[in-house]
């Protein structure tokens, strides 16, 4: 009798409990599906559709695939002749732009007078993520490496690679500061993940007689290949996202349905990357783990 | 004969000394490991100042081609300092810009959005955190995708439904979905504030339900205050976000007067375009652009000297990366 009545009023305090967890979260969950679950289904909807703003409302005619069946095989100059040297670029900026934040960061954990004045240097790019100012730097052709032109690496490049492949090449090595400026979140999160490693590893791994270069092989660079994998993945979502990108260029309003269907498409080859990259690293880290 | 023998004997502790002192000097220029030496420092200086450098180049450029008059900017031969500092320039972007106004609504708008996120993505990221709610695996799994949803997938929907609600060249549609914690990148403030309560004791919100409190005196009295480093780093990153961000008030924004500064380069860009077909390019093209870009990331820089140290320290304590 009394242990039913304990049991009763435990599962009113679970359900209670349930109750103000979701009054807490009930206003995410609305602006969930406000901004989020409705507008991605209608422009699912969309993009079978021509869609026109009439002044009483909206003018939806249905065209099927139509829209789909234009932009994958009809005509390229839509996504293809944009979204191939993309991906070229991006599958070479990506490795740059991790590899790069991760020795910034190590060196930055070093103690040393005068750190904060580097950090401050590297962490500006946080400030100046958006596209238009980096864009600005590019088109001026503020960008590159004095010393890449003085060696005519890019004739080179150009005698050596496919022409499909040296573009895009070029054009990374054209901009390169640029990218480095890509990289300023990233080293953040390098820097505070490598402050997750203890110095009492280290000191042990010292008084074992390991050298520093052991140490980075056998400690840093373990520990940090969660947060590799969480740079990555945030590299990819910050540069398919970018709103300078020459695919997000073409999501206008002359052309609701279209546009929703290139979005679609695109957005179907964001996540296919994503699934890349995630395949890759787990391979790399497997491999590591099993040479270790 | 004695005196031969102390001198001897001064001459072998001589030695000794100098090779105690040598000792010592390796010690200082290598280190007693390898990464504390002088040479390894000076190493490391080296390598910091030159990568630094290629860091801050475009950014020099920008203030050195922003000064320069006409003569200046022709001239092959100047590089990086102008004969006489011209500001004429940066007035004329300052005109063309309406800064003051423009700087306001910048301001005004990066700080309603910044506030608005900082206390809605709190209340989600503490559910997610620490409360019972019904599903919470699957709303999680919803956040993480919200994550990765360009908003350019998300925006003509919703162009659409500000044009029914005649929320057009206004900014309600922007600031809106911050009220629930969503927006610019607010999923990631969200998660950031449930590591944040993930890695807090829970001693503090047993002891406050022993007394009595309701969940929401727990979290607003108690938790929500414990949070302010994660508060800083969020409110700091939406407002930069915010401020920067010239894709969302293109969308709704492109025949309003209320623009914001992040819109001022593609506005002169245009401007300058039109002028360029009437009068031809002017010398000024460029530096113009540049003045332009200098005057949007002015407050910025200044508000980063002042919270630089957050922006890191932030970071690690908020335990984001635990």
């Amino acid at each position: 009798m009394i242990g039913k009545l304990i049991g009763k009023r435990k599962l009113k305090i679970n359900t209670w409990r349930k109750l103000e967890g979701a009054l807490f979260l009930s206003p995410w969950i609305f602006g969930f599906f406000a901004f989020m679950v409705f507008p991605i289904g209608f422009s699912l909807y969309m993009s079978f559709n021509q869609v026109r703003i009439v002044p009483d409302g909206l003018d939806i005619q249905y065209r099927g695939v139509t829209y789909y069946k234009q932009i994958l095989f009809e005509n390229g100059s839509i996504l293809y002749n944009n979204l191939i040297p993309f991906l070229q670029e991006a599958l070479i900026m990506i490795p740059i732009i991790v590899i790069f934040a991760l020795l910034v960061a190590i060196m930055l954990n070093y103690n040393f007078s005068g750190r904060w004045l580097f950090r401050t240097i590297f962490f500006l790019p946080v400030i100046f993520s958006t596209g238009a100012i980096i864009q600005e730097f590019y088109d001026q052709g503020e960008g590159t490496l004095g010393f890449l032109e003085q060696y005519n690496l890019a004739d080179y490049v150009s005698m050596v690679l496919p022409s499909s492949w040296s573009g895009p090449i070029i054009r990374i090595m054209n901009s390169f500061v640029l990218i480095l400026w890509y990289s300023g979140v990233q080293i953040l999160l390098f820097l505070a993940g490598r402050q997750t490693i203890s110095a009492t590893v280290y000191e042990a791994a010292r008084i074992d007689g390991a050298s520093p270069w052991e140490s980075f092989w056998k400690i840093t660079l373990p520990g940090m290949i969660p947060f590799i994998f969480l740079n990555l993945i945030y590299t990819v979502v910050d540069l398919f996202t970018f709103p300078r990108n020459p695919i997000m260029q073409k999501v206008t309003t002359s052309d609701y349905g279209k546009s929703s269907a290139l979005v679609w498409i695109y957005f179907v080859i964001i996540l296919l990357f994503l699934g890349l990259v995630m395949l890759v690293f787990r391979r790399v880290n497997k491999t590591y783990q099993q040479t270790r | 004969m004695n005196r031969l023998m102390t001198r001897m004997r001064n001459a072998r502790l001589d030695t000794h000394a100098l090779s105690a002192a040598l000792t010592r000097t390796k010690l200082v220029i290598l280190g007693r490991e390898l990464d504390k030496g002088l040479l390894f420092k000076l190493f490391l200086y080296v390598l910091l100042i030159d990568v630094a450098f290629i860091y801050l180049s475009p950014i020099m450029k920008m203030v050195s081609t922003m000064i320069k008059n006409a003569g200046d900017l022709s001239d092959p031969s100047v590089i990086w300092i102008p004969h006489e500092i011209y500001l004429g320039t940066l007035q004329n972007a300052w005109e063309k810009l309406d800064y003051i106004k423009s700087f306001l609504v910048s301001t005004g708008v990066s700080g309603i959005v910044a506030l608005l996120q900082t206390v809605s993505c709190a209340v989600a990221g503490y559910a997610f955190a620490r409360l019972q709610v019904p599903f919470k695996n699957f709303w999680f799994f919803c956040l993480l995708v919200t994550f990765i949803v360009p908003p350019q997938v998300t925006i003509l929907p919703n162009i659409i439904a500000a044009n029914q609600m005649g929320t057009m060249q206004t900014w309600v549609p922007i600031i809106l979905p911050a009220v629930f914690g969503h927006g610019l990148k607010g999923a990631l403030f969200v998660i950031i504030y449930r590591q944040f309560f993930m890695s807090q004791p829970k001693e503090l919100e047993e002891s406050a339900k022993i007394d009595g409190a309701s969940v929401f005196k727990t979290f607003f009295k108690v938790m929500f205050p414990l949070a302010k480093s994660a508060m800083v780093v969020v409110f700091l990153f939406s407002f930069v976000w915010t401020w920067n961000d010239s894709y969302l008030p293109s969308m709704y924004l492109y025949n309003s007067d209320l623009q914001p500064l992040s819109r001022g380069l593609s506005i002169i860009a245009t401007e300058l375009a039109a002028q360029a077909e009437i009068t031809g390019p002017t010398p000024y093209q460029d530096s113009i652009k540049m003045a332009t870009a200098f005057l949007m990331i002015l407050p910025l820089l200044i508000l980063y000297v002042f919270t630089q140290r957050w922006f890191v320290e932030g970071i690690e304590r908020t335990g984001l990366v635990e």
